[in-house]
């Protein structure tokens, strides 16, 4: 049976469509699902299809940016934040990255061989924010805590965060080409006398390292989070490189 | 002689660059059914039972085939060359390799001939499997063919051997002992292509088959010999593939096809996907290659000692073709008078290993070339000059004892070094494919060339 | 439903979330894309939307409604072939053409957008996605350089391939 397609025309009907997520499917840029689909591997009944839905777009007002739900990544390269553009840039190639979009990276789950969500570390690094709605209404609430918690039953309105105004640093370790998806992403930023660190790419989804921020010991960063193996790196590389690439991401913000 | 040297357009580059070329997946035949394949989960396992029943009856499910569909359900490329063949077209009884089709489905879409395969009923019953090479002829490793986990039918041998000279005299003679351990591993050839056919059954009686063989007549004698019919009954249209590499030397998708539109008297086309192509297509095979070499402290190679154990997976498809080859290069393209080489073709539960871009040659050119330069380390002397000296020359012998008539690894070596700029003493720049003299024809390959003197 | 392809206007029946890649190929017999992996990684299905390179196995049908699509078919004729065609065909830049309509595609928009000669690190960049396991590259490359700059038609010269060819990794920086 093909799956009902609900094609929402403003965020408003999209909400309402997807009520409290029960049974429905989100469609956003479908770059994960899609795949899944056409192998047969997922037969959603009710798919919410949100390409008309006005999701999509950036805007500044006052300090604060906001990022729908539904915009592209390509729109985050050479975006408003250039730490985020660093990993927008690394997300596929051009046009997949022009499907792609910031709500589908925040709630992708790690794939068959690889993790994904790249974009997790330099939002929580920037302490991001989602809105999203679903059962028990709309909430706001940090990206770190969207993603530890239960995505299931959330429909992600847009991302929100202050205008950067600190230092950053990014480390993001690859091989070399357009598909391969990270080994390790390690984000950090400095606003004042506060220090935030995002991880992604090394488990299924993105983490604050939080004991690393406290002590700025790189090594402490595998107190914050398990690394796994998949088909692009082994848990036991990930572990030997992630301190090496927070301490770099450290030493860019002294240099910068 | 208007073509060599003259830049001519492809013949078929018009139609690449426009999207005109028809690849196989692209011909249009109306009421095509759709192929789905029911594949081994496991990589070693007894089928315990099977039962179609419930799929045949789902919507739109127009045929299935089992291996008792098959006339001759097991059938080998080399067959007919008199090696018995060991692999059967759709699993009997038993799976060797993760991925090993046991039923096909011909049905009106995709998304039908899937449910239908899912709906096939079947149980294992799960065996040890072997993945090891090395581990294979140890006795209490899991058996896996009738004859064992090694291919035995080299002549009166289980292996492919090369016996030249005196192997013995050479180690007693050497300076040095210099060994090594090569592991060159499996490579997907990864064609963009993936594995693909199209049968449609015609009013005439006679099956016409879409094929993305790289082996248009290997494919029509193995989907004439699996249907036992004669090749008058099979048209072939090929010639249009999608990258190869080696990986469409065996026949994949076609006889399978050809059952299925007998079988429904429909045209039925099978494109496996890309997870089918990496799981369940044959790759290059693995190697293990172990390399002794006696060696002179003045870079004369006298003898080597070389076992090769090839990973043909489950089934031998060209691997005892390949390690053939590959027993004529194990010497590389350097003359060494003394040789005992055995190579095995080995059974794992990997899948069937076969052709790459140069078929079992590859992996001993690297173990060679890599063990020349441990060689050249271990005495102390430039890795470019132990080669030069060693290097084939006119009237030098084979590995197999062919009498080398226009060797190229003198003219080859040099402008290589030249490219790299790589600076040779004026005695190894002046050096030329012509007849053994002098230094460079020491005592222990006299012999070669005399011999060559009485057989020619 | 309506997909406008390669100029002609077309109603479309197929299920919303089919991917647009199977409805050129199998409901409107546009057969230029390729499926070679159905899921993103080859490039060998990438069309234009609305001017736009994009994977067409990855994107469903109902997401484009009313957009133009642009396939390899639409680019030129065999008698008349555009600029990136030509440069493909006097380069043997194409060998099983089994990726060329990826590439041919992306390149025609990389060289739209730029409206003049574009560099090797362009190329590699808007390529990156795209495999190709006939030509090692170099070729593809040398002929999308030689389109953007115009140099297409009859060619006695030897090919200008530029400077010695690098080891090239699409997508790695050159
Ligand atoms: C070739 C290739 C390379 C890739 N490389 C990378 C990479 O380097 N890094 C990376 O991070 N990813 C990569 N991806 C994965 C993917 O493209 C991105 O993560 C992308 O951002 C996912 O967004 P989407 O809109 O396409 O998601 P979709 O496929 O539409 O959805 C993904 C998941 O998120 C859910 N979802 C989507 N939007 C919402 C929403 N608003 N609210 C609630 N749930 C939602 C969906 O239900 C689904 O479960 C790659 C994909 C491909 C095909
Ligand atoms: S088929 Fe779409 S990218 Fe491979
Ligand atoms: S020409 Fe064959 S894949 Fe590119």
């Amino acid at each position: 049976m093909p799956a009902e397609a609900l094609v929402p025309t403003s965020a408003e009907e999209a909400a309402r469509l997807y009520g409290d997520g029960e049974g429905v499917v989100v469609f956003a840029g479908g770059t994960i699902l899609l795949p899944e689909i056409s192998a047969g591997r997922l037969k959603p009944e009710r798919a919410l299809m949100l390409h008309k839905s006005g999701l999509d777009g950036i805007s500044t007002d006052g300090g604060t940016i906001r990022i729908g739900a539904m915009t592209p990544v390509s729109a985050l390269v050479g975006g408003p934040s250039e730490l985020i553009s660093r990993f927008a840039e690394n997300v596929g190639d051009g046009e997949v990255r022009r499907s792609a979009t910031v709500g589908g990276n925040l709630c992708a789950t790690a794939g068959v061989g690889a993790q994904r969500g790249d974009l997790g570390a330099p939002l929580i690094a920037l302490g991001a924010r989602v809105r999203s709605t679903g059962k028990g209404g709309e909430r706001t609430e940090p990206v770190e805590d969207f993603l530890a918690g239960d995505r299931s039953g959330r429909l992600v309105l847009e991302v929100e965060l202050d205008a950067p105004s600190g230092k950053w640093g990014a480390e993001t370790l690859r091989r070399r080409h357009a598909h391969s998806y990270a080994i390790a992403n390690v984000a950090v930023a400095s606003n004042g006398g506060g220090l935030r660190i995002g991880v992604s790419g090394v488990g299924p989804t993105a983490v604050r390292a939080r004991a690393a921020e406290q002590s700025r010991n790189p090594d402490d960063v595998l107190r914050d989070v398990e690394p796994v193996d998949d088909a692009v790196a082994s848990a036991e590389y990930r572990r030997k490189m992630l301190p090496v690439l927070l301490r770099r991401a450290l030493d860019q913000l002294e240099t910068a | 002689m208007k073509a060599v040297g003259a830049r001519l357009p492809r013949y078929d580059g018009l139609g690449h660059v426009t999207g005109r070329t028809q690849f196989v997946d692209d011909v249009r035949v109306g009421r095509t059914l759709w192929v789905k394949a029911l594949r081994s989960p496991h990589h070693h396992a007894a089928i315990t039972s099977m039962e179609t029943s419930k799929a045949e009856k789902l919507k739109g499910v127009h045929a299935i085939v089992t291996c008792a569909d098959v006339p001759k359900n097991v059938y080998g490329h080399l067959e007919a060359l008199g090696v018995p063949a060991d692999e059967p077209l759709l699993a009997d009884g038993e799976v060797r390799y993760k991925g090993q089709p046991i039923a096909a489905v011909a049905a009106e879409s995709e998304e039908a001939a899937r449910a239908a395969v899912e709906a096939i009923e079947i149980s294992f019953e799960e065996r040890e499997p072997l993945f090891d090479i090395r581990k294979a002829l140890d006795g209490e490793a899991p058996q896996i063919h009738q004859w064992g986990n090694v291919y035995p039918h080299y002549g009166p041998y289980n292996h492919r051997r090369v016996r030249k000279g005196d192997i013995e005299w050479a180690f007693e003679n050497a300076d040095a002992i210099v060994e090594g351990v090569y592991r060159p591993q499996a490579i997907e050839q990864m064609p963009m292509e993936t594995q693909v056919a199209l049968a449609v059954p015609e009013a005439s009686g006679r099956l016409t088959i879409y094929s993305c063989t790289q082996a248009m007549y290997f494919s029509m004698g193995v989907v004439a010999a699996h249907l036992q019919v004669p090749l008058n009954k099979l048209k072939f249209i090929g010639g249009t593939v999608g990258g190869g590499f080696g990986g469409k030397v065996d026949t994949a998708a076609d006889t399978v096809c050809a059952l299925l539109a007998l079988k429904s008297r429909r045209p039925v086309k099978w494109r496996w996907t890309r997870e089918e192509e990496f799981l369940a297509s044959s790759t290059r095979a693995p190697w293990h290659i172990e390399i002794a070499d006696a060696v002179t402290n003045d870079g004369w190679i006298l003898g080597r000692r070389m076992l090769t154990l090839h990973d043909s997976g489950a089934y031998s498809r060209f691997s005892p073709y390949g390690v053939t080859k590959h027993a004529f290069h194990h010497t590389g393209a350097y003359t060494i008078p003394n040789l005992r080489f055995d190579g095995f073709v080995v059974y794992t539960n990997r899948v069937p290993t076969t052709a790459m871009r140069g078929f079992g040659v590859t992996s001993v050119s690297f173990a060679v070339e890599t063990h020349l330069t441990r060689v050249a380390h271990a005495i102390g002397m430039d890795p470019w000059q132990l080669r030069l000296k060693n290097a084939n020359r006119i009237g030098d012998t084979s590995g197999n004892g062919v009498a080398m008539k226009d060797p190229s690894t003198v003219p080859v070596t040099l402008a290589a070094a030249e490219r790299v700029g790589v600076e040779l003493p004026a005695e190894f720049r002046q050096m030329t494919p012509e007849p053994r003299s002098g230094d460079l024809l020491p005592e222990h390959l006299r012999e070669q060339q005399r011999l060559n003197g009485e057989d020619s | 439903m309506k997909l406008t392809v390669n100029g002609i206007e077309q109603e479309i029946f197929s299920p919303p979330l089919t991917p647009l890649l199977h409805v050129l190929r199998d409901e409107l017999d546009v057969t230029s894309p390729k499926a070679g992996c159905q899921q993103g990684g080859c490039g060998t299905c990438t069309v234009l939307i609305d001017g736009e390179p994009r994977r067409s196995c990855l994107t469903a049908v109902a997401a484009v409604d009313g957009s133009e699509i642009t396939t390899l078919e639409g680019l030129g004729e065999p008698e008349q072939l555009s600029p990136v065609q030509a440069a493909f065909h006097e380069r043997y830049a194409a060998q099983c053409g089994f990726c060329t309509p990826g590439m041919v595609v992306a390149a025609t928009a990389l060289i739209e957008r730029k409206g003049g000669p574009v560099e090797r690190d362009e190329v590699l960049e808007a390529l990156g996605g795209h495999y190709c396991r006939c030509t090692g590259y170099v070729k593809i490359v040398d002929a999308v350089m030689a389109a953007s700059r115009g140099q297409t038609g009859a060619r006695e010269d030897e090919p200008e391939t530029g400077e010695e060819a690098p080891v090239m990794i699409p997508g790695s920086p050159a």
